[in-house]
């Protein structure tokens, strides 16, 4: 009787251990995600284990998920990674592993060129500004050290250039403007990519300010030589001129607008007087009416 | 939280009937309270920082963490308000229609960022900044956690200024190593 339970405790036991052995074996998944990859780059990533699982890939625009059998080659496509971050590879089958990727920029492909102001004074020192944001052809920000060209081509005299890295995607250099008026190009070049700008010189500020008077009685016609600076650019027509007139009655100020590079005014005197022109911060000659006041 | 949502969550938490409801409404009102955002300007170039647009960048940051966190745990894109523009929208509009086709969804505990501003244009059109963020990330497939960040997360900010505020034109996370 003995024997005969320790022989039917022996076979269910044995009958135990292998319902056990059928079971088929499940190993937890695990993703061999590469740490880094550059944006728009098709791979695989392995996933070992066994079974079946769910792959998620989740980045900053894009979100994959796909049923897969392990083990595994996810393959990745170029579409799949096309925005500089740093995506989640998740896998799940009973319980979820996860791991980063970081993509980076790919190669520059753009320039993002700003140039400013849009007008600026002839022969200013620092006075136009140059910033060129680097992107890669998913316009992502290229963060790695880039040198950018900025080729200054003015109408008329001499171009030349100005070298500067790019730290973290961006650069800015600080370029005097040129002694002629009219326009000047800008050109920011990095490899093959280039992205020009134009930037429109004006005269700066009047020099040798010289006025004429022609007295008629009591009138007077006041006009000016050609307003110009002093590389002998004109002045733009619309720039104020003022005219001041001191007589017996008191002081009178005229401003008039500069047309076709004059200023002209008419104006009446009480007696002898004084007349003085000036533009902006120059101040022109000093003229003595019907005798000295 | 605001003065309402406080008083909202004191009378409901008396309420031992619906007490766990209130427990759920004062987590959700505090989890869509403003993130704390601290701006460090001392190393911005090459122009120098108003305080007054210090202010607005805090502002419009916080603002556009609030929009993010809502929206990637919604889905909705309609959520989404217009703290982000041009490549930032674009990129975050893909990713909310795409965690939707999947079933996905993202919840963000936001504990706060440290802003530094690294460039700002002369002309003052454009900002540059590296943020680093306390954020504690989950990620949920229907209603299945399938992932949980707790570390750190540096991004890379461009900003730009509007007609009376501060976009965020691009957001790239980055490795910690980068800055």
């Amino acid at each position: 009787m003995r024997l005969q339970q320790k022989t039917l405790a022996l076979a269910a036991l044995v009958s135990f251990a292998l319902f056990v052995a059928s079971i088929p074996r499940v190993e937890a998944a695990e993703a061999h995600a590469p740490a880094v990859v550059e944006a728009g780059t098709s791979f695989a990533i392995p996933v070992e284990g066994s079974g079946k699982a769910t792959f998620y890939l989740v980045g900053p625009d894009h979100v994959l998920k796909q049923a897969i059998k392990l083990p595994a080659q996810v393959q990745i496509h170029s579409d799949d990674v096309r925005s500089a971050g740093r995506y989640r590879v998740i896998v799940c089958d009973q319980s979820c592993v996860s791991s980063t990727i970081e993509v980076k920029a790919a190669e520059p492909a753009h320039l993002s060129f700003f140039l400013h102001p849009s007008r600026v004074p002839v022969s200013t020192r620092n006075s136009i500004d140059a910033t060129a944001f680097v992107f890669d052809r998913f316009f992502n920000l290229y963060l790695a050290p880039a040198t950018v060209d900025f080729r200054v081509a003015p109408a008329n005299g001499a171009g030349f250039a100005r070298q500067s890295t790019a730290h973290d995607g961006v650069t800015s250099v600080r370029i005097d403007s040129t002694p002629h008026e009219g326009q000047v190009r800008v050109t920011a070049v990095l490899g093959t990519v280039q992205e020009a700008r134009v930037v429109q010189q004006v005269a700066s500020e009047a020099c040798s300010l010289r006025l004429r008077a022609q007295t008629s009685g009591d009138r007077v016609i006041l006009e000016t030589d050609p307003v110009r600076d002093c590389s002998g650019n004109a002045l733009p027509d619309g720039t104020i001129v003022s005219f001041t007139k001191i007589d017996r009655e008191g002081k009178t100020t005229i401003d008039t607008p500069i047309k076709k590079g004059f200023a002209s005014t008419q104006i009446t005197v009480a007696g002898p007087a004084r007349i003085g022109v000036a533009c902006g911060v120059v101040l022109g000659n000093e003229l003595t009416v019907n005798g000295r006041l | 939280m605001n003065l309402l949502e406080i008083f909202f969550c004191r009378r409901v938490v008396v309420s031992l009937t619906v007490a766990s409801m209130a427990l759920a409404v004062c987590v959700g009102a505090a989890a869509q309270s403003s993130p704390s955002v601290h701006l460090d300007a001392e190393g911005l170039a090459p122009r120098p920082i108003e305080q007054l647009t210090g202010t607005a960048i805090v502002r419009a940051y916080t603002l556009a963490w609030q929009d993010l966190a809502r929206t990637l745990e919604s889905g909705r894109t309609e959520r989404l308000g217009d703290n982000f523009v041009g490549f930032a929208k674009d990129r975050l509009l893909r990713r909310l229609q795409e965690q939707s086709k999947t079933g996905l969804h993202v919840r963000i505990s936001d504990r706060g960022h440290s802003l530094k501003g690294i460039f700002y244009s002369t002309d003052g059109t454009a900002m540059q900044l590296v943020d680093h963020a306390q954020l504690e990330i989950q990620m949920f497939d229907g209603d299945k956690l399938i992932d949980s960040q707790t570390e750190p997360h540096d991004y890379v900010v461009l900003m730009t200024p509007g007609a009376d505020r501060w976009y965020v034109r691009d957001l790239e996370e980055v490795s910690p190593k980068s800055f």
